[in-house]
C-alpha cells in the first residue's frame, strides 16, 4: 500500500480532498501539489476530509499553513472534517483548531459554508 | 509453564539510511515499542509523531537531505521510561540552540516549518540534544515516562 493516496471531488464550489494514509516528510510533496493545484485552478474553498488520514506530521501542517493566507485573501478557506483522534490531537496541541474550522463530518462542513457560497 | 521476565533494562538498535522513505517504518516501530513499554494507544501515537519529527530533522537538516548517511535509533526500555535515542553524524544541535516557536505567534503569522520541535516537546516528557564536536556523533534523546 502506498504511504499516501489522495482522492478529490467537487461539491458545488467546495473542492474536497481526501488524503488516505500518512502525510510526512516523504509524502508531503504529493499533498502540497494537490493543494497548490486547486489554488492554481482558482478553487479557494477546500475541505480536507481526513477520515482515512492516519497521521500527519509538521511537514503536512506546514503545507496547509503555506496556503491559508492565499485562499483567505480570495475569500476562500481550508476546512477540516472527520479527524481521527490522534490527528485531531496534533492540530489541537498546536492551536490549529483555533485557526481552522473543524467539523465532525463532511456534511456539517458543507452546510457551514453553503450560505457563504450563496452570498 | 511460566516464563521469567527480566526486569533489567532492555535495549536494541535500528540503523536506517538517511532517507524519508523509511519514516513510516520508524514511526510504526516507535508506536509498537511504546505499546510494548506499556503506554496507551493515544500516548503511543504521540511518541511516534515525536520520533517522526526527530528523524525528519536529522535527514533534512543535519544531513541536508543527503540520503547516503545513517540514522541510528536506540530504544531503551526501563521500569521508569521509554527512551528513544536518535544518533547521527550530521550537523549537530545543542540544547541551548533550540528555540521553540510560540504557538500563539505562529498562528498570528503562519509560515511553513518550525513546528516539529514544538510537537516533540509537547508530546514527550523530555527532549535532549547533545552535540559532540570531538567525535562528531550527535544525539536527540526522547523520553516518555511510564506512569
Amino acid at each position: 500500500m502506498a504511504d499516501l493516496s489522495i482522492a478529490m471531488r467537487q461539491a458545488g464550489d467546495v473542492a474536497i480532498l481526501l488524503p488516505a494514509g500518512f502525510i510526512n516528510a516523504h509524502t508531503v510533496r504529493e499533498f502540497e501539489e494537490a493543494l497548490e493545484g486547486l489554488v492554481r485552478d482558482g478553487r479557494y474553498t477546500i475541505l480536507l476530509n481526513c477520515r482515512d488520514l492516519h497521521y500527519i506530521s509538521s511537514a503536512g501542517l506546514g503545507a496547509i499553513m503555506g496556503l491559508i493566507e492565499t485562499v483567505r485573501d480570495h475569500q476562500g478557506d481550508i476546512l477540516l472534517s472527520d479527524l481521527q483522534p490522534n490527528v485531531f490531537t496534533i492540530f489541537d496541541t498546536l492551536g490549529f483548531t483555533q485557526l481552522y474550522r473543524v467539523f465532525g463530518d463532511e456534511d456539517q462542513a458543507l452546510a457551514a459554508v453553503a450560505p457563504e457560497r450563496k452570498g | 509453564m511460566s516464563v521469567a521476565v527480566s526486569m533489567e533494562p532492555a535495549e536494541f538498535r535500528l540503523v536506517i539510511p538517511s532517507q524519508t522513505r523509511y519514516l513510516n517504518l520508524v514511526t510504526g516501530l516507535a508506536k509498537r515499542a511504546s505499546l510494548v513499554a506499556g503506554l496507551d494507544d493515544a500516548t503511543s501515537a504521540k511518541v511516534s509523531i515525536a520520533v517522526d519529527e526527530a528523524v525528519t530533522n536529522v535527514i533534512l537538516h543535519a544531513y541536508h537531505g543527503e540520503g547516503e548517511h545513517s540514522v541510528e535509533l536506540e530504544l531503551r526500555f526501563t521500569e521508569q521510561a521509554l527512551e528513544i535515542h536518535i544518533l547521527h553524524s550530521g550537523q549537530g544541535l545543542r540544547g541551548d540552540q533550540v528555540v521553540l516557536p510560540d504557538p500563539k505567534e505562529y498562528i498570528k503569522h503562519p509560515r511553513k516549518g518550525g513546528l516539529g520541535l514544538l510537537l516533540m516537546s509537547r508530546f514527550m516528557d523530555e527532549v535532549r540534544f547533545k552535540a559532540d564536536e570531538v567525535s562528531g556523533r550527535n544525539e536527540c534523546c526522547l523520553i516518555k515516562k511510564l506512569d
